[in-house]
Order: C-alpha cells, then structure tokens, then sequence
C-alpha cells in the first residue's frame, strides 16, 4: 500500500519552474527522506503534499497526487491537512499560545472533540506520543517560548499528531537544532514510523542514512535516484549521486 | 475568489466609496461658483459677500496665496531643522538619549492641533512679534519682506507654527532613510580621512529621494493643517509681500466663514471650490511624496 | 583650518537643529500646565461637571464638552475600528491584488489628507440632509479620520507575524478565517491594539473634522444622537476667539485636560512599540 503517488508533479513561481516533472511513491508506515542541496525544490515538493503550497498566491501546481488513492485536489484542503501533518524547519509553536493550547487548537478548531474532558486526552496522548509530557506536565499553562529549541520542536510533533494524522511530513525538522536535541528527534522519528508514515526533508546524506527507509535524491527540480536507503547508499546508479553523497556537491 | 475575500470586499469598497463621494460632492459643489466666476475664482482677491446674487464675486486667491506663503515658510525653516535633527540622533546621539529623542518627536507628531492653536495664540504670537518682528521692522521697514507693521498675527507666525507642527513628520522620514544608509558608505567615506561635515554631505546626497519626499509630505501637511493656522494668520483678504501681513490661508478661509455662509448663495459653493483646490494640491502632492517615499525604500 | 572650521561648525549647527526642534513641545506642556492648572485648582472638581458659564468672572465647568469628547470618540471608535480592521486584514491577506495596492496607497493618502476637507464633506453629505449638527455627524467625520490609521497599523502588524506561524496554522487544517482570527490577529494583537489607540488619541484630539459637523453644545449635557455635541477640541477653538478673559482661563484648563488625556493614550502606546506612524 503506498501513502502517496506522485505522477508527472510540476510546480512554478511566477513561471519559474521548481518541480520539474516529478514520480515517486510512498510507500505507507516507512520513513521516506527527500534529500537533495538546497535549492533543489525539496521544501517546495514536501509543501505540494499538504497543499499548503496554495497559500503563495503566486504558486501553479499541476500533476497528479494520490493520498492512499485518492487524488488529494479533490479533498478540502482542511480535511487533507488533517490527515496529513507537518513539522517545519524553524520549531514554531504559537508564541501567543501557551504550551496546551498549542496541543489543543488542531483538534478544537477542527471540532474533533466535544469537550474539555476529550481534549485534556488528546493533549497529554500526544505530548506522551513526542516524549515530551514527562518534561512539560507541570508547565502546560506556560507559555510554548518558554520551552528550549529541542522542546519546542517535539511541541510541534505533538501539536501534529494531536490531529490523528496518516502521514507526519517533516521539513528539515532538526536543521535548527543542538546535536543532543536533534538525536532525540531522530529517535522519536524511528518510534514513529511504525505507525506513521512520515516523509522527511534533510539536506544531510547521514542523517537520511541514519533514519530513513526509502530515500529520493532530488537535484534541480527532478529526481536522480530513488529507492530503498541501503541500495542508494551502497550502490548509487548515477554519478551525481555519488558526487553527492560523497560532499562534492552541497 | 475564496469567500473569506469576498466577505472583506465590503469594507474596502466602503473606503474607496467614501473616498470617491467625496471627490464628487466636492466637485459637484464648487461648480455653481466656477461656472459663475470662471478661472478668476481662482486668479482674483475679491470677498464681496451680499444677500442679492448678482452682487456676490468672490476670488480665493488671497487664501491660496496665503496657504503658498505659509507653507513656504514652513518647510524654509523645517527641512534644514528636520536634516540637522535626524542627523544629531542617527549618528551623535549617545544612546542614552537617542530613544528619549524620538518619543519627544513622536509625540509632537500626535499632539491634538488645537494645543498647537492655542499655545501659537497666547504665546508664540506675541513672542515673535516683540522679539523679531518689531524689531526687524524698526530696522527694515524699507524691505517689502519686513514692510507691514506687526501685530503678531501674520503669515510668519502661522509659518513659524507650521514648521513646529510638520517637523516631526519631516524628520522622521528623512531619520528613517539616514538610518539605512549601508554602513560601508560611511567607512569608506572616513578612511578616505573626511570629515564628519564632509561625510555627512556625502550621505545626504546618497538619500536625496527620501529628504524631497519628506519636503513633499510636510507640504502636504502644512497646507492642510486648519485650527492652528486659523488662530494665528490673521484671516484677512490680503495678497502681501511682508512675512508681517495678516491673511488668509485656504482651510482657515474655511475654517472662518463656513458656518455663516449658508446665508448667502454662492459662498457655500465659493468655499467648496476653495476645498476642491485643497484637496487637489494635497493629493497630487502627497502621491508624488509616497511615489519618491517608495522609490527609495524598494531602490 | 578652513575643513575644521567647517566642521565645527556643523556639530554645532545640529546640537542647536536638535535643540530648537525639541523645545517647543516642552514650552507647549509648560504654558499648557503654567495657565491651566491655576484654572482647574481654582475652580475645583466641578470643572470637570457643570456647564459653560455666561461670559464674565465664573469658571464653572467643561461636563458636556468631556462627555461629548467620549461619546463622540466611542461611537466613531464603534463604527471605523471594525471597518478600518477588516480593510487592513483585506490589504495584509492578499497583498500582491490591485485592490489591495490601491487600498494601501489610498490609506497613505488619507493618512495625509487635510481634516477639514472630511469636515465639509460630512457636512454637506449628512449636516445638511439632516438639517441640523448632530452627534452622529461628528462621529462619522471622526470615522473617515481615525479609520486609515487603523487599518494601517492593522495591515503593518499582520504583515509582520513571521511566516512560519501562517505556515504552522495553515497546516493543522485551519481555514483562512480562523488562520486569521485565531492565530494571526492574536500573534499581532499589540500592534493591532495600537493602531486603534493611535485611531482613538486622534477622534479625541481632532478639531478640523468636528468642526461643522458635532455642532458644539456646552451648556446642555448630551440629549441624543441627531442633536449637536460638544468636545474638549471644539471647545477650546471656539473659546480662544471669544474676547472673555473666563473663556481663556476656560480654554487653558481644558488644554490642560486634553493634554492630560493625549498623553495617557499615547505614552503607555509609544513606550510598547518600537515606532509609531502618524
């Protein structure tokens, strides 16, 4: 069962193209790392996966994107960004929120509970899930600034999977953070995709090696190689790759 | 179109709408008067204000004249101000009081006018006219700029407390700019062994766009500004060469005769047509302001 | 020598620039202070209740000019706050349309534009079917003052929220409306909340646009929407060009309260941010 297929996916600014003609699949509950130097449209093609694309104004997506078979620009983007969470490079909890109402306002705003009771649950289930709650249960009325770097991006994870979501997309999600605080969220990666499928951004080949099951080198706008991470790693088909893995191009 | 948009559209247009109408109401009212007294409403001084029609003429141009010359003398006075000013807190002010600075000036920026008006009465009046207006008309009298004997309510004064009132716009423009100025083109200006004064002329050159906007926004301002002008300039028909003189300016005139003028036939008409030039002059002087405003900040 | 010269005299020039733009704000304050203050001791609290005193030697009171002040600056805070909000998220939200373009520049023109014009303008569009000043005039003049402020502010605010927590709302599924409502405007509220403090220092400082539209009524406390009000402004312009030396003292004191009231909007509101337009 693949999580997303991804056929002929073309984006552009301003006629400017990013995406180049993109297929890939997904497959469901792996850990999928999309890597590439930046420039390349890795961000770009994790966004299209959420629609969350469509708040440029300027942005023209076209191809095709099935999420576990259905095409994703025929469900409400709400709903699809229900399913689909998101972790961003830069942890960014509400800073106006404290640490529980950061938790809570997915599943409030999108009235999946019915009352303060449910949503007590869903909050300390999915802190519990980020292995943050031992930290925090004492100062969910603070405010999320309070919280370190390495907190604040585990908020995040909560926050994401306070939505029940299918599928976690990760853009860089420790590029901002100090090397213990990163480790702890490679673990809790490895924890989660085995009920989760999660898509992971890096531009760091280690890290991909490090956490991943499948992993797509993207350069330019397309794909050099996919495939799974012990393949590519071991026996990179093109040279680029090998280029790239090997830190000749970054 | 997403309906959040839509549901905002209202309000903009309200906006536009208010804005449209008034040009319109504006217009549709001053056209009795110009159709009555053609461009001379506009190149005459003349204030004849009877009950019978045929007998009423009036000519604005003591009052444009008078919002010219005011302003004039305000920007004269407050460009070098606002340049000195802005230079003084972006590069010579100790910290400790630049922030101080700026609030002070923020918050002349924001004070009600009609303190501006009273205070312009009470004390900046007669304080002109007994320390520099009759003394340099004792000595100058022969100059028509000094000729006409003080009695402190003139267009110096209304001038002077213009210039009080648009600086902190003035400065806070030109101070903005001045501020962004990359700090590699004052290095290099001093390790060429510059001055301070010399440097500072260079910098000055390099934010010409942001010190003519500043002008053309003050002016804007300086032209509309009512209450405070009103109380000092004198407000009588005049066309006189002497910063001394009393007169009218175009919102004082306004200001002043509006509220009997429904009494007779064409002084409504006459004053929204001094309205409509207003609103003209302050327009395309505030868009070409934010058009230079613009151009620097995106250059 | 000459160089140095120059120079010095040029350090000397920008003290001096420094100094002669600073005073007369501390000489405003000072007279403002040195003539009202003996008034209002003198004619004690009342002088915040009662009513205008015949020409002469009383001192009385400013009661409906304060009142009226407020309600003049409640209502036309009640109708343009909303209104001038909403256009500023409209111009933040979808900032590259032509609509939004032309609403900023429109903004920033009416920012600049001559008060006394809006005055006119409410007179002839409202005053005059109506057939008399009114309270309500006076506000909606106040309304087209205050409401480019507002939505100035409004827009900068929005617009400077980092992207990322448009991004963060945007991806736990929440609509544009609620993107907005909940997380944005709450992430900006202390520029938001000052756009309307800065809107609400100016419906309550302004005299151009009151001043033949709200009518001014100072012997009378306020009788009802559609009748003429008076404000703490208009009152101190009408009495400065009457001949009654109570009327100046009058004016004096009622400055000093304007003043007072100016300063406690606007010194909490400029102290919490870093710069303020106006």
């Amino acid at each position: 069962m693949n999580a997303f297929e991804v056929r002929n996916l073309r984006v552009s600014y301003d006629d400017f193209e990013i995406i180049s003609g993109i297929d890939l699949d997904i497959p469901a509950k792996t850990c999928f790392a999309i890597m590439g130097p930046s420039g390349c449209g890795k961000s770009t093609l994790l966004r299209t996966f959420n629609r969350l694309i469509e708040i440029n104004e300027n942005a023209r997506v076209s191809g095709i994107i099935k999420l576990f078979g259905k095409n994703i620009f025929e469900i409400e983007t709400s709903e699809l960004r229900r399913r689909v969470g998101m972790v961003f490079q830069i942890p960014n909890p509400f800073p106006h929120l404290s640490v529980y109402e950061n938790v809570a306002v997915g599943p409030k705003f999108n009235k999946m509970v019915k009352n303060k009771k449910e949503l007590d649950k869903i909050v300390e289930w999915a802190l519990k899930k980020a292995v943050l709650w031992d930290e925090v249960k004492d100062r969910l009325r603070e405010r999320a600034s309070n919280l370190s770097g390495g907190q604040m991006q585990r908020l995040c994870i909560a926050r994401a999977l306070a939505l029940k979501p299918e599928v976690l997309l990760m853009d860089e999600p420790t590029a901002n953070l100090d090397p213990i605080s990163a480790s702890k969220i490679e673990e809790l990666i490895h924890e989660l995709k085995k009920e989760y499928t999660m898509v992971i951004v890096t531009h760091s080949p280690s890290q991909a090696s490090r956490i991943a099951d499948y992993v797509a080198f993207l350069y330019l706008g397309k794909i050099v190689e996919i495939g799974r991470v012990e393949d590519v790693f071991e026996n990179p088909k093109h040279e680029l790759t090998e280029k790239y893995l090997t830190g000749r191009i970054g | 179109m997403d309906k959040f948009k839509i549901s905002l559209f209202p309000n903009i247009s309200l906006i536009f709408g208010i804005f449209a109408l008034m040009l319109i109401v504006f217009f549709l009212n001053s056209l009795p008067s110009i159709q009555k007294f053609g461009i001379e409403l506009y190149t005459t001084n003349v204030w004849k204000a009877y009950e019978y029609e045929h007998e009423e003429r009036y000519g604005l141009l003591a009052a444009i004249y008078g919002s010219v010359y005011t302003s004039v003398i305000a920007l004269l006075i407050s460009i070098p101000l606002s340049i000195g000013f802005a230079i003084f807190v972006v590069d010579f002010a100790p910290k400790k009081i630049k922030e101080p600075l700026i609030v002070i000036t923020d918050v002349m920026a924001g004070l009600p006018t009609i303190l501006y008006g009273i205070w312009g009465l009470f004390v900046l009046a007669p304080f002109l006219r007994d320390y520099i207006m009759i003394p340099l008309y004792k000595t100058f009298s022969y100059i028509p700029l000094f000729s006409y004997p003080p009695t402190g309510y003139c267009y110096f004064t209304a001038g002077v407390l213009l210039a009080i009132m648009v600086t902190p716009f003035a400065t806070a423009i030109v101070r903005e700019s001045y501020r962004m100025v990359p700090r590699i083109y004052k290095e290099g200006a001093f390790a060429l062994g510059l001055t301070k004064y010399e440097t500072t002329k260079i910098l000055l050159k390099y934010i010409k766009p942001a010190i003519v906007a500043g002008t053309l926004l003050a002016f804007g301002r300086a032209i509309g500004e009512t209450v405070a002008v009103s109380l000092v300039v004198g407000n009588t028909f005049n066309v006189h060469p002497s910063l001394f003189a009393p007169g009218y300016t175009i919102s004082s005139l306004i200001a002043n005769q509006f509220g009997n003028a429904f009494i007779y036939d064409l002084m409504p008409s006459t004053l929204f047509a001094a309205g409509l030039s207003l609103f003209l002059i302050g327009l395309s002087v505030n868009l070409l302001g934010l058009q230079y405003l613009k151009r620097w900040r995106y250059a | 020598m000459l160089r140095k010269l120059k120079n010095s005299l040029f350090l000397i020039y920008i003290v001096l620039a420094t100094f002669l733009v600073t005073l007369p704000l501390f000489h405003i304050i000072f007279s403002v202070f040195i003539n009202g203050f003996p008034v209002i001791l003198k004619a004690g609290l009342s002088f915040l209740t009662e009513t205008l005193p015949p020409p002469g030697e009383e001192l009385a009171g400013i009661g409906p000019a304060i009142l009226g002040t407020f309600i003049l600056t409640f209502l036309s805070s009640l109708i343009g706050i909303p209104i001038a909000t909403l256009a500023g998220i409209y111009a933040a939200e979808y900032p590259n349309s032509f609509f939004s373009r032309a609403t900023r520049t429109l903004l920033l023109v009416m920012i600049e534009f001559p008060t006394i014009l809006v005055s006119l303008f409410v007179m002839s569009i409202v005053v005059l079917p109506m057939g008399r000043f009114s309270a309500i005039a006076g506000a909606i003049a106040l309304v087209i003052v205050m409401m480019p402020y507002v939505a100035v502010y409004t827009e900068q605010a929005l617009k400077s929220v980092p992207e990322r927590y448009r991004e963060a709302a945007y991806a736990l599924g929440l609509k544009r409306k609620q993107v907005v409502f909940r997380v944005m405007f709450s992430i900006a509220r202390k520029g938001i909340v000052t756009g309307f403090l800065i809107g609400i220092a100016k419906a309550a400082g302004e005299t151009a646009p009151i001043l033949f539209t709200a009518g001014g009524a100072y012997r009378t406390f306020f009788i009802g929407l559609d009748k003429p009000v008076g404000a703490i402004p208009l009152l101190i312009y009408d009495l400065v060009q009457q001949p009654y030396s109570n009327y100046h003292e009058i004016a004096w004191g009622s400055a000093l309260i304007l003043l007072i009231v100016f300063l406690a909007i606007f010194i909490p509101v400029r102290l919490s941010v870093r710069e303020v337009k106006l």
